[in-house]
């Protein structure tokens, strides 16, 4: 086959790509920007002015930015970890790792009500060791929602970082060291900004994630809604196809401008990545 | 490469005929039921019907009945988008309203549904003459723990109580009983007729007791099982898997009056198998049916040759007293306001 052809085989996968899902989210687009009296972008500024949605959006633009910003935290140290093991040993963990993911979100939900209801594991724990007198009132809460999506988007992070933390050159360390930076020193000027696009990578995926997630907080969630179950209230239970189509569109146009937000905070941070 | 696509032809024949014939053979081998019967429904109590009604249907009439489960705004849904091929739908009335309204259902020829003339009144045709008649009434009411309660809950007005702060939950307004409990909320502050504006600032007020609005009935037995709350407004239906969990629950007929709600059954429009449809629904209102479901406690009886005793009875919505005791909302009003309530609902009570 010659050099020509091989892009030929790009097409099944582009043809794919266009018919499932570039015509349908162009066509999603499409039917929220035209009514009846033609072309018009009164149904987002509705949106907009009103404090009731700008409500939900920022409710979960609050969840998933704070799941991100633990998933870092709780997911830097372990991947630092696991990259300093022996072949074997990585293998092993990085399969732990692995491991909720394949547990579907659903049942990983009731599991958590089962520890942090209010007869939950936690509570009874708690209580027991006469910590505090009332249990603690933590599902149905969005603090449950980021409990939930940090365990559920935590393996995704970590899985970046350690492909990025295992090509990382010992020989940079040694001399940075043999140079007089302490341990310490070594770690955050030298380890952390090389880690600096598997962070990225990562933060876009637990974000994205979080943002879109709508098992999570459906279960865990109380009272207050996040967008996408806001989504499929208006989809499924009043078959609303405009309004859910605005939302989605709207979905679609945060998530763009986080990655952008995000790619050019990278830039800043280590501009040679 | 011609040869390749030569082979891959001469191959995928092959196995078409091969394909053909061994169909063939099968039908000669057992006795393939002619037809089919899609019937939309809910999904619980899947074991029982398969067994006492779907089974012995199938065999009377040589159908195969396939099933196609999911929640009421689901099911109802798919039939709206008009790419399913569903004969048979039940129906909360709430939401079997909003298909009449939208014209999504045969009407029905009341003169092939025998077993009308042995149901109440109430149920023959609660959605308007020649749409499906409702073939259970269940009753909401309120369930509650009886050991974490301080006084036993005996009204609606019991649920405002400030000692249940944080410890109920109420049915989403996207729910069946959703509005049903919001016309409570409206008797409650003191009016009449119902008040829309009255029963918001009623619900504005109970919202601090509420942890979460439950959509699915599935919810609220979690919820109560777990401790999660200790009271809430339910269908008495469900009340023996609260039992299951919590042996010191109780569900009580408020003293404002219990709410009917009615499950109904109705032919899809453009239903290819409407005599089999009407007859199905014929069967569902039999004596032999209601009995068995009434027995089973899994559906409260229309039927009025079902006799129960008083300990069949218990939890059951048994007797034309208790029936005819029933408040019932009128769905065309309910369905021409939802879009209203749910917006309000969205805005004024959910943070």
């Amino acid at each position: 086959m010659s050099k020509k052809y091989i892009y030929l085989l790009l097409l099944p996968g582009v043809l794919f790509l266009t018919i499932f899902m570039l015509v349908p989210i162009f066509m999603t687009m499409g039917t929220t920007f035209f009514r009846e009296d033609g072309f018009t972008v009164e149904g987002y500024l509705q949106f907009f002015k009103d404090p009731y949605f700008m409500g939900i959006l920022f409710t979960t633009l609050r969840v998933s930015v704070i799941t991100t910003i633990i998933s870092i935290f709780l997911g830097f140290p372990v991947a630092y970890f696991v990259s300093k093991m022996g072949p074997r040993k990585k293998a092993f963990l990085l399969l732990l790792t692995i491991f909720p993911l394949l547990t579907s979100p659903v049942v990983r939900s009731f599991s958590w009500m089962i520890i942090i209801g209010k007869n939950g594991v936690l509570n009874n724990i708690l209580t027991g060791i006469g910590l505090i007198e009332e249990p603690l009132s933590i599902l149905y809460t969005p603090t449950a929602i980021i409990i939930g999506l940090v365990h559920l988007f935590l393996p995704l992070i970590i899985i970046t970082l350690v492909g990025v933390m295992e090509n990382i050159e010992p020989d940079l360390l040694t001399a940075a060291e043999s140079l007089g930076a302490s341990k310490l020193g070594v770690f955050a000027k030298v380890v952390v900004p090389l880690c600096v696009p598997g962070l990225v990578i990562g933060s876009i995926l637990v974000f994205v994630g979080s943002f879109t997630a709508y098992t999570t907080p459906a279960l865990l969630g109380g009272k207050q809604r996040v967008i996408s179950t806001f989504l499929y209230q208006n989809a499924i239970t009043l078959n609303d196809w405009q309004v859910a189509s605005i939302v989605a569109v709207i979905m679609i146009v945060v998530t763009v401008l986080v990655i952008s937000l995000m790619n050019v905070l990278a830039k800043k941070l280590n501009p040679r990545g | 490469m011609k040869k390749l696509l030569k082979s891959i032809l001469v191959m995928s024949a092959l196995t078409l005929v091969l394909a053909a014939c061994s169909s063939k053979e099968g039908s000669k081998e057992e006795k393939e039921p002619e037809a089919e019967l899609i019937v939309s429904t809910w999904g619980f109590s899947e074991d029982f019907f398969r067994e006492n009604v779907y089974a012995p249907f199938e065999k009377e009439h040589n159908v195969k009945i396939v099933l196609d489960t999911g929640n009421n705004a689901d099911r109802l849904n798919k039939v709206r988008q008009g790419n399913s091929d569903v004969d048979v739908i039940f129906l909360s009335d709430y939401y079997a309203q909003q298909g009449v309204a939208e014209d999504l259902f045969e009407k029905i020829d009341s003169s092939k549904i025998s077993n009308l003339d042995k149901i109440y009144d109430v149920a023959k045709a609660p959605l308007g003459e020649g749409f499906g008649p409702a073939y259970t009434i269940a009753q909401f009411g309120i369930a509650y723990n009886a050991d974490e309660v301080k006084q036993p809950i005996t009204t609606w007005k019991d649920l405002w109580n400030k000692d249940l702060a944080n410890k109920i939950t109420i049915p989403s307004i996207t729910s069946t009983t959703g509005p049903m409990f919001l016309d409570a909320a409206s008797k409650i502050s003191g009016s009449k007729e119902f008040n829309e504006d009255q029963a918001f600032a009623e619900m504005k007020k109970i919202m601090p007791n509420v942890v979460k609005e439950y959509g699915q009935t599935s919810e609220f037995v979690n919820m109560f099982s777990q401790g999660e709350i200790v009271a809430g407004p339910i269908m008495g239906m469900y009340f023996a898997s609260l039992q299951e969990a919590v042996p010191n629950a109780k569900f009580v007929t408020p003293a404002e009056g219990g709410y009917a709600v009615m499950n109904t059954v109705n032919v899809v429009k453009g239903s290819d198998q409407k005599e089999l449809a009407q007859s199905f629904i014929n069967f569902m209102l039999s004596t032999e049916v209601q009995e068995k479901s009434a027995k089973a406690k899994i559906d409260s009886p229309v039927n009025t040759e079902v006799v129960l005793t008083e300990e069949e009875a218990t939890n059951m919505t048994y007797g034309e007293e208790l029936v005819n005791s029933l408040i019932t909302l009128d769905m065309k009003f309910v369905n021409e306001k939802s879009k209203t309530w749910i917006d309000r609902w969205n805005r004024e009570l959910v943070q």
